[in-house]
């Protein structure tokens, strides 16, 4: 048997829940595999769309999102947010032939340091056995982390960004914060305008 | 309660100022409370530093927290807070005056070192030619006679041990005077005696230790083997003697079998202390943990009497190290230590069953118990305060923190033997009391720290300098510490780049500013633990460097790297690489931001009328603000009305009622009864509350703060035939009966209690802390009333911890029957013959070796406490909670009082099942803790605020749609709308800035350049 792939794992960590269950779960000695680096922020509703696309671009195999659970967010909602960037990206990766994934959204309270790590682990593990971006994908790395490099840019463009508060406000006003129904409300106002990322020659959105 | 008995101060205006005696962490973290509340501190300490016995600590129980790690900001804070000015070598003499107007004469012996000019260089200790013992290393190893107690030590400053010193007793020598570059050596320093006006003296000397002759007894200082846990504490220190390792004295080699004996000098009349020491059961399992760290196939066993895990979430710590470090737990104690001659020790004990056990150890290390500290007797008259029989000082249920004298409090281990975050609880509850005092002296004798201006660094090239931090060996025993600083100085702008021991240090600190200064940085980076907590200790010191506080970046290689990678020191010190690499990518960014004061509303919303909360609104009104109280029920009170007796045999609910009294009475308390809160709104300095009150229209409150004391419940059986037996009932409700004219029935001969009914694993998984207290106090109460009454109480292990154990003898020597049943195999209750016949307990006896059948009259079940469901509070308030339903607070060490969001305090029972008078000290805690906002008047957010480019800005008003805060409003400019952000009301989510479809919106500290040049720095790993 070869060694298993170790991936390269970058998180965006919430201050309030995520950020804090890994810190507990240090102060608790759990181990877990090494490969997750973490950026802080301070609410998972700070997530960027573009950020995960552009950590997959600059190198990452996965991309872990952590904040509070639903309906815990230190803010009110921001990770409801998190899931409609989200939603976003997974779309995005969809279109690009991305296996989903390779990018996970998950919640985890400041007092589970324990949860975290599991998280982290499972996580971990399924990443290695996904291997490098690109391979289980049966793309060309190079090639692909272009796309992605692109499709970062666009995420950062007006018209897909009008689609993600047109679907955000729908989520508000709806209520319904699952994560399929997000995901369909992505879709149905994303979905023309992604067509140009893919369809229309990458990286000409606006932005 | 103990706030209100205290007379007021006579004649005029009190003193602002309280002497503050012991600056170990309860005596540090009072005067820290107190000059935020508004008070100057005397702290006088008796050494040459302050820090107390923790800073003396490898770790501390339950996180293995680096004790160090965690006191030494608040030891820095104290060295330079300009309210506390710290009395080192000195001594309370006498005290005189009034509550509000003492003078207390204190003397002070010489350092022979001028504090102010010492550089804490250490050149005189290397010239010193006089070596001692080290003290703080409990004499394992050697220091000089010219020296500091440790590295970390506040002051910083170095000094001389007069018994010791060449110079001061022979005239010789003299060298330290010739190599002290900065002339701070002073040989004709005299002893002073200062006379010091204050308002009310704090008293927290700390704890003695059990004497050498009950240490002797096992062997100590006869076999080299043979350790206190104060030794095997520094031995198993980075910084100590050994660099960490654990050896034997006597060969230098790893033990391969190590015995720890609890109860040394505990629990022991025959050396005069009937008492527990309350924390020897947690350190021996904290000890026993490392020693697993440092020697994973050592045999590791533990001698108990009882395990005494009775604190928050301590059971369950103690369970998952025991699992985890595969320690053998011996319920027995060993009379006697004995050397086999084969280098090794031999230890006899006999088990529950009698029979006798030997085996042969490595290593016994003695679990030393605590004293009253050996000053006690002097200062007892020096204050004129009465001691109780041990020697502690002497307190009642209702007022544990006032001593017998008004205006002098007591704190820590003084008080009674007490852990860490019940000493910290203690010292915030003595600051509201001296705040409550003293209220008209506040702010009289204050100054405000005052920083340095800020230098401009705009236009500046970035210049980072990176601080990366060994942390003992928490981070440097798994990281290559050198390695990751020497891969700092290759990053882009770096400028330089260092290691430190103990980066949280005041030396550090100091020489942070120097760098700073000297190689003009214009950004930091410290790669240490996690910037959740020692952010702002950090950015002080930037402050005090005339640098912006937002200049400064932590990369967290503790936390979230050594201590989760324990076994892979490669990959954690490639991922502590890659974590400073991204800082430093991030830190390039910063940018000095502007910092906003938001006034604070002065006043307090208390949840909760039982004990608890009654004393907290009691605490804040006293201290000068309105208070709104809540409360469910019709009337105030709580489950202490369901009480009928203390242990010392008053009736609590009389207190109860002049508490409540006082409270309904008080012109700054408003009491919302059959109230409930519907809405939460705000934050720190500006909550908005909606009261939903029965049969009125709800009430909305602003204010400042708010305390939840929600308290809890005794949990209802469904085992034991409770419910179905009339013969069954609840300590509560025997209780009840022996407060009534005619509690027992005729004919009851037998009572049998059963400990831990729902607790420990039942159906909660705590430990309920009171019921042991509870029984005992029962059980007394039964055989005073009838001696011939058999009792018989089937329990896992007494906890019967400080005086409690008083009880637990006096029960014994009455007659009590204690038989211990295991977790496996509780007790089984049969039906009598008819229904109200006794019912048939049966139980393993291990001592007959066989199981025993008792007919009970009377079968008490000592049920365990569940507290009030605190999710719905929970979520309004964004405060978590944990998995048993108590609320979690901000550190269980050094915040026990303070939720994790600002202006949140918690108390009583909703925090953790506690007594009368632990649930007064934490009321009054929180108390204590909520009033600084308010007295602070205002408060300055960290500047991580949204701002909008308005070239930028298109006026969709998304960022207002989504704004969780109403923080962003889009205004008319000209033709167009644009958003501007409300500073005052951002808390810096960020969610307009990720919905914002021009990104014309970006956050303070978290810019969008900032987290992308991470990502980038991530991907060149
Ligand atoms: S603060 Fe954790 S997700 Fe919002």
């Amino acid at each position: 048997m070869t060694e298993p792939y170790n991936p390269k794992i970058l998180g965006f960590l919430c201050n309030w829940c995520c950020y804090t269950a890994a810190d507990s779960a240090g102060v608790g000695r759990y181990q877990y595999p090494p490969n997750l680096r973490v950026i802080r922020i301070m609410c998972t509703g700070r997530l960027d769309p573009s950020f995960p696309l552009e950590g997959l671009a600059g190198g990452a195999d996965a991309i872990f999102v952590g904040g509070c659970h639903p309906g815990e967010c230190h803010y009110q909602d921001g990770n409801y947010h998190a899931l409609v960037s989200a939603a976003l990206v997974h779309e995005t990766l969809a279109r690009l032939g991305v296996n989903r994934e390779r990018f996970l959204i998950d919640w985890a309270s400041a007092a589970e340091g324990p949860n975290f790590v599991k998280i982290i682990t499972r996580f971990t593990k399924r990443a290695a056995e996904l291997g490098p971006l690109g391979e289980n994908e049966g793309l060309d790395p190079a090639a692909l982390r272009q796309r992605l490099a692109e499709a970062a840019e666009f995420a950062r463009g007006r018209k897909i960004r009008t689609g993600l508060l047109n679907a955000a406000k729908e989520m508000m006003k709806g209520g319904d914060f699952k994560r399929d129904t997000i995901a369909s409300l992505v879709h149905a106002k994303c979905d023309k305008t992604l067509a140009e990322l893919v369809g229309g020659g990458a990286g000409r959105g606006e932005g | 309660m103990a706030s209100t008995k205290q007379p007021p101060p006579v004649g005029g205006v009190p003193s602002g100022a309280v002497l503050v005696l012991g600056g170990g962490v309860a005596g540090v973290q009072s005067s820290l409370d107190l000059t935020e509340l508004g008070f100057k501190v005397y702290l006088v300490e008796k050494s040459g530093a302050i820090g107390g016995v923790m800073a003396r600590l490898d770790k501390t129980f339950p996180t293995n927290d680096c004790s160090l790690c965690i006191l030494a900001p608040k030891l820095v804070e104290a060295g330079r807070d300009p309210n506390i000015h710290i009395l080192t070598k000195s001594e309370l003499v006498s005290l005189t005056g009034e509550p509000g107007n003492f003078t207390a004469v204190v003397r002070k012996e010489p350092r022979f070192i001028d504090e102010e000019a010492c550089t804490g260089c250490g050149q005189c200790t290397l010239y010193c030619l006089k070596q001692i013992g080290d003290d703080y290393n409990e004499h394992l190893a050697t220091s000089k006679a010219a020296h500091i107690d440790y590295s970390q030590a506040v002051p910083t400053s170095y000094y001389i041990d007069a018994k010791a010193c060449l110079r001061l007793n022979y005239e010789t020598c003299g060298l330290c005077a010739v190599a002290c570059q900065a002339g701070a050596i002073r040989f004709d320093q005299k002893e002073e005696e200062v006379e010091l006006r204050v308002g009310a003296v704090v008293l927290a000397p700390g704890f003695g230790r059990v004497g050498e002759e009950v240490l002797r007894h096992y062997g100590w200082g006869k076999y080299e083997d043979v350790l206190t846990a104060f030794e095997h504490e520094r031995l198993m220190c980075a910084s100590g003697p050994t660099g960490g390792e654990i050896v034997r004295p006597s060969d230098e080699k790893h033990p391969k079998k190590i015995a720890f004996l609890q109860c040394i000098g505990s629990r022991d009349e025959t050396c005069g202390n009937n008492y527990c020491s309350s924390v020897c059961c947690m350190y021996a399992i904290k000890q026993a943990s490392l020693a697993r760290e440092h020697d994973a196939q050592a045999e590791i066993t533990l001698f108990y009497m009882d395990v005494r895990t009775h604190g928050k979430g301590f059971d369950a710590a103690r369970e998952r190290a025991i699992a985890e470090g595969n320690f053998r737990v011996v319920y027995g104690r060993p009379a006697k230590v004995e050397d086999v001659f084969d280098g090794r020790l031999l230890l006899t004990w006999a088990d529950d069953a009698g029979r006798h056990n030997y085996e042969k150890f490595d290593l016994v290390v003695l679990s030393q118990g605590l004293e009253s500290p050996p000053d006690a007797e002097q200062l007892s008259r020096a204050c004129r305060i009465d001691l109780n029989p041990y020697q502690f000082a002497a307190t009642d249920t209702y007022t544990p923190l006032a001593t017998s004298r008004p205006g002098v409090f007591v704190i820590g281990a003084f008080q009674g033997p007490k852990d860490i975050p019940d000493s910290v609880t203690q010292a915030g509850g003595v600051a509201g009391l001296c705040s409550g005092l003293l209220a008209r002296g506040r702010a009289s004798e204050t100054v405000r720290a005052e920083f340095p201006a800020e230098r401009d660094i705009a236009g500046e090239e970035p210049r980072v300098g990176v601080f990366v931090c060994h942390c003992g060996i928490n981070i440097g025993g798994v990281v290559d510490v050198r390695a990751v600083r020497d891969y700092a100085k290759t990053l882009p702008n770096v400028v330089y780049a260092t290691d430190n021991l103990y980066s949280c240090s005041q030396d550090t600190q100091q020489h942070l500013v120097e760098i700073i200064d000297k190689h003009r940085l214009n950004r930091v980076v410290v790669a240490a633990c996690t910037p959740r907590t020692h952010e702002p200790l950090f950015q002080a010191t930037l402050r005090d460097a005339g640098l912006n506080r937002s200049l400064f970046e932590m990369a967290n290689i503790r936390d979230q790297c050594s201590w989760v990678h324990m076994h892979e020191p490669a990959a954690a010190t490639d991922k502590a690489k890659d974590a400073v690499r991204m800082a430093v990518a991030k830190a390039r960014h910063l940018t000095a931001l502007a910092e906003q004061q938001l006034p604070v509303t002065p006043s307090a919303l208390v949840v909760g009328g039982g004990l608890a909360g009654l004393t907290a609104a009691l605490s804040i009104a006293e201290q000068g603000y309105e208070t709104t109280l809540v409360e469910r029920e019709r009337s105030l009170g709580g489950r202490v009305q369901l009480l009928t007796a203390d242990r010392h045999g008053h009736d609590p609910r009389e207190e109860l009622k002049e508490l409540v009294t006082r409270v309904e009475k008080h012109p700054r308390i408003t009491v919302c009864a059959e109230s409930k809160v519907a809405g939460v709104s705000g934050y720190v300095g500006n909550f908005t509350t909606t009261i939903d009150r029965a049969g009125q229209e709800s009430l909305v409150v602003n204010h400042g703060v708010t305390v939840l004391a929600t308290g809890g419940n005794a949990y209802v059986p469904g085992q034991y035939l409770y419910g179905t037996s009339p013969r069954v009932m609840t300590q509560l409700e025997l209780e009840h009966r022996l407060g009534a004219p005619r509690p027992l029935a005729k004919g009851i001969r037998q009572v049998v209690m059963i400990q831990c009914v729902g607790s420990r694993g039942e159906d909660l998984a705590y430990c309920s802390r009171v019921c042991c207290g509870q029984a005992l106090k029962n059980a007394l109460r039964l055989k005073r009333m009838d001696p011939e009454l058999a009792i018989t109480v089937l329990y896992r292990d007494m906890r019967a911890y400080g005086f409690l154990e008083d009880d637990y003898r006096a029960a014994r020597e009455l007659g009590v029957i204690f038989s211990r049943y295991r977790p496996g195999e509780p007790p089984q209750v049969t039906q009598g013959r008819g229904k109200s016949s006794p019912v048939t307990v049966t139980y393993f006896d291990p001592l007959l070796d066989e199981s025993v059948a008792v007919a009970a009259d009377l079968l008490v079940l000592s049920v365990g406490i569940v507290p009030e469901d605190p999710k719905e509070l929970a979520r309004m308030l964004k405060v978590p909670v944990t998995a048993d339903n108590f609320f979690l607070e901000a550190h269980v060490k050094l915040r026990p009082v303070d939720l994790p969001v600002d202006g949140v305090y918690v108390c009583g029972l909703a925090h953790a099942p506690k007594g009368m008078d632990e649930t007064i000290a934490q009321a009054q805690a929180a108390a204590g803790r909520a009033c600084q906002p308010l007295a602070r008047g205002s408060i300055t957010p960290e500047p991580i605020v949204s701002h909008v480019d308005p070239e930028k800005c298109i006026g969709c008003g998304a960022c207002e749609t989504f704004c969780p805060y109403k923080a962003i409003a889009i205004y008319k400019e000209n033709k167009g709308r644009k958003a501007k952000t409300i500073s005052a009301s951002c808390k810096g989510c960020g969610v307009c800035a990720a919905r914002c479809p021009t990104m014309a919106i970006d956050m303070g500290r978290f810019t969008l350049e900032g987290i992308r040049a991470q990502i980038y720095a991530f991907g060149e790993g």
